[in-house]
């Protein structure tokens, strides 16, 4: 292998990029748009969610739990509560229309508080405290759990609330509680979690999709076989793609975590050279992936079938948005196939719990072999001749 | 001056030879492409292989080059069979299809593949110059490719060809969109490439300019069916020219 014609195929690459500004720009939107959008939209909690509240409790001796809980959820960005019925609307039937409103999906929940809603929970305070049995009073929520996630907010945000005035004002503390402590991940955001799973998604797709791309366009326009009636060997050749493509997928991603870092300061805990690393070996294996499959296809509009085939999977089922644990078992098996599992995974627990490479190295060796297998297949698919 | 072979007067050593090809055969699914023939090009001389579309110069060519894999036979390069990855640098490929980069310049096209070539910089430096003006790109030095006319991108595919100065030349119709003015140029190139002793193999349509090899080799139907000089051939079909010379020697196979 002659090191100055895996440059010169090297250059190549980067000289085309060069005159071609629209797929040189691709590289670095593509994965600002993800972070920018998957930022600002995944980024905080659930917020703003509607709600219509019916107070119909009558309150006892001068004190209302429901206005306490109610100003409790006014103060929280979780809710905007849209209205707010009380014993004077009774002519319109409130709770009948509220329940009416969540289910023409105008607002996502109705929470309703009866006459004796204050009440019966002072006298199950009482009897609580005197040790006499109960039966619990309570508070009825009406939710569109269309939503899981808007769902999970309010029942969340509800339960909180309750528990926090039940100690504030009645000093009701619960006899046991879960005591947390945070091994990683202590002022993790939604976005730190989430910025190792865009540049690994971006550094398979944008080497992948260029590579597949520009490969095809070298055996329609028979350069490719210029090449091979070159000095050059197939070897220099995919040597020659895997340097120009692994070194687009770092800056790449160098993009990404500087986006990462001054847009939405993210946290990186570990070493940002061992993450780069680990994105260089997944756009290796990407672009050995995409030459492969670019000799299956015969035209570009081919090619970019491939592009969903590769891209689904990766982005469902490679751990990016949900834990592999959340992915149901017959699945699984194959998100274990998918090297962006392990480079996502990687990536991950390299920024946000600080490992260093005696943690990580499982990851890193299955991104090594999947490099050097589509390395060595995607040469050998460029040996073959009919 | 033109020499004229003659096989009679003198007996040639393997080594006089660049090319032989024996009994080489290429079949596509079944179909034959190239059917079972011999040939022997000497160093040094200019050959022209004519042949209607399809009767098997290029995919000859492809195979001598190593692109494909012949079904049966033998061929060698300078004594060495193929596929002949380690003569490659001595050897230019100009392919009919223009397989040159249409997304960088003219110049950065010709500087990869004297890169792939390992040609010394300086070397390039004054060959794309030359060459440059062999072709009549010398303006155009910094467009890009893709902004270039079919004629002058086949100009640019066949300097890349020559960017490494070869010894043995395959030019696949190198002249197919050349205006008349420019091969009248072309030839006066491949005239000087001669005298510097490089072998030079090409595929033409057009009868004037096979008319100038030294050697042409009639194929029709993946056969050699008649090889000499221009004016042997046409003299032993009794003809006027090479069109009607290829007429009578195709009626014989047929």
């Amino acid at each position: 292998m002659k090191i100055s014609r895996v440059i010169a195929i090297a250059r190549k690459n980067f000289r085309s990029l060069r005159h071609d500004r629209r797929t040189a720009a691709f590289i670095f939107v593509v994965p600002l748009m993800m972070m920018l959008i998957f930022g600002y939209t995944f980024g905080g909690d659930v917020k703003n969610i509607s709600v219509v509240i019916v107070n119909l409790d009558e309150g006892f001796m001068n004190e209302s739990f429901s206005w306490s809980i109610i100003s409790e959820l006014n103060d929280s960005e979780t809710f905007k509560i849209v209205d707010i019925y009380t014993s004077e609307d009774i002519s319109i039937d409130p709770v009948n229309k509220s329940i009416e409103r969540v289910r023409n999906a105008e607002i996502w929940a109705a929470i309703i508080f009866e006459e004796n809603f204050t009440s019966d929970a002072i006298m199950n305070i009482g009897s609580l405290r005197q040790g006499q049995p109960f039966v619990p009073s309570g508070f009825t929520l009406y939710l569109d759990r269309t939503n899981p996630n808007v769902g999970a907010a309010v029942t969340g945000e509800l339960t909180k609330d309750l528990q926090l005035l039940l100690i504030l004002k009645y000093h009701l503390t619960p006899p046991v509680i879960l005591e947390t402590e945070m091994i990683y991940g202590e002022d993790t955001k939604f976005i730190d979690f989430f910025a190792p799973g865009i540049m690994g998604l971006a550094g398979l797709l944008v080497t992948f999709m260029l590579t597949i791309v520009t490969f095809v366009r070298e055996r329609s326009s028979f350069t490719l076989e210029r090449l091979l009636t070159t000095p050059v060997t197939e070897g220099e050749i995919v040597a020659g793609y895997a340097l120009s493509f692994g070194i687009l997928a770092l800056a790449q991603s160098t993009v990404i975590l500087l986006t990462g870092i001054l847009l939405f300061n993210i946290q990186i805990v570990g070493s940002v050279l061992l993450a780069l690393l680990i994105i260089y070996l997944l756009g290796v294996g990407s672009m050995g992936m995409g030459l492969m499959l670019s000799s299956i296809a015969k035209n570009e509009l081919q090619a970019v079938q491939f592009v969903p085939i590769v891209f689904i999977p990766s982005i469902l089922l490679a751990g990016i948005f949900w834990p592999l644990e959340a992915i149901p078992e017959l699945l699984r098996p194959v998100s274990y196939f998918i090297p962006l599992t392990y480079a996502v995974d990687g990536c991950r627990s390299v920024m946000v719990r600080g490992w260093g490479i005696e943690e990580v190295w499982i990851q890193v060796t299955v991104l090594i072999l999947f490099a050097l297998v589509m390395l060595l297949l995607s040469t050998y698919m460029l040996k073959r001749r009919k | 001056m033109m020499r004229r072979p003659s096989k009679k007067a003198k007996r040639y050593e393997p080594e006089d030879y660049a090319i032989t090809i024996e009994k080489l055969r290429k079949e596509f699914d079944g179909l034959v492409a190239v059917n079972d023939f011999n040939l022997r090009i000497r160093k040094g001389v200019t050959y022209g292989l004519i042949g209607p579309n399809g009767s098997g110069k290029t995919t000859t060519i492809k195979m001598l080059m190593g692109l494909l894999r012949p079904t049966a036979g033998r061929a060698t390069i300078l004594g060495e069979a193929v596929p002949i990855k380690d003569k490659l640098p001595c050897i230019g490929y100009m392919p009919q299809d223009m397989a040159v980069y249409f997304d960088m310049s003219v110049h950065e096209n010709l500087q990869l593949f004297s890169e792939l070539y390992s040609v010394d910089k300086e070397i390039f430096e004054k060959r794309e110059e030359e060459l440059l003006k062999v072709v009549g790109l010398e303006e155009r030095a910094d467009s890009l490719v893709s902004q270039l006319s079919g004629g002058m991108r086949h100009r640019l595919s066949l300097a890349c060809t020559l960017i490494h100065d070869p010894e043995i030349l395959f030019l696949d119709e190198p002249t197919v969109g050349v205006d008349p003015e420019l091969r009248v140029g072309f030839w006066g190139y491949f005239r000087k490439l001669k005298e510097s002793g490089k072998t030079v193999v090409m595929t033409t349509h057009y009868m004037d300019e096979a008319m100038r090899c030294d050697v042409i080799g009639m194929m029709r139907a993946g056969r050699l069916i008649a090889q000499g000089s221009p004016k042997g051939l046409i003299e032993k079909s009794s003809t006027k020219n090479l069109e009607d010379a290829f007429l009578v020697f195709s009626r014989g196979v047929m």
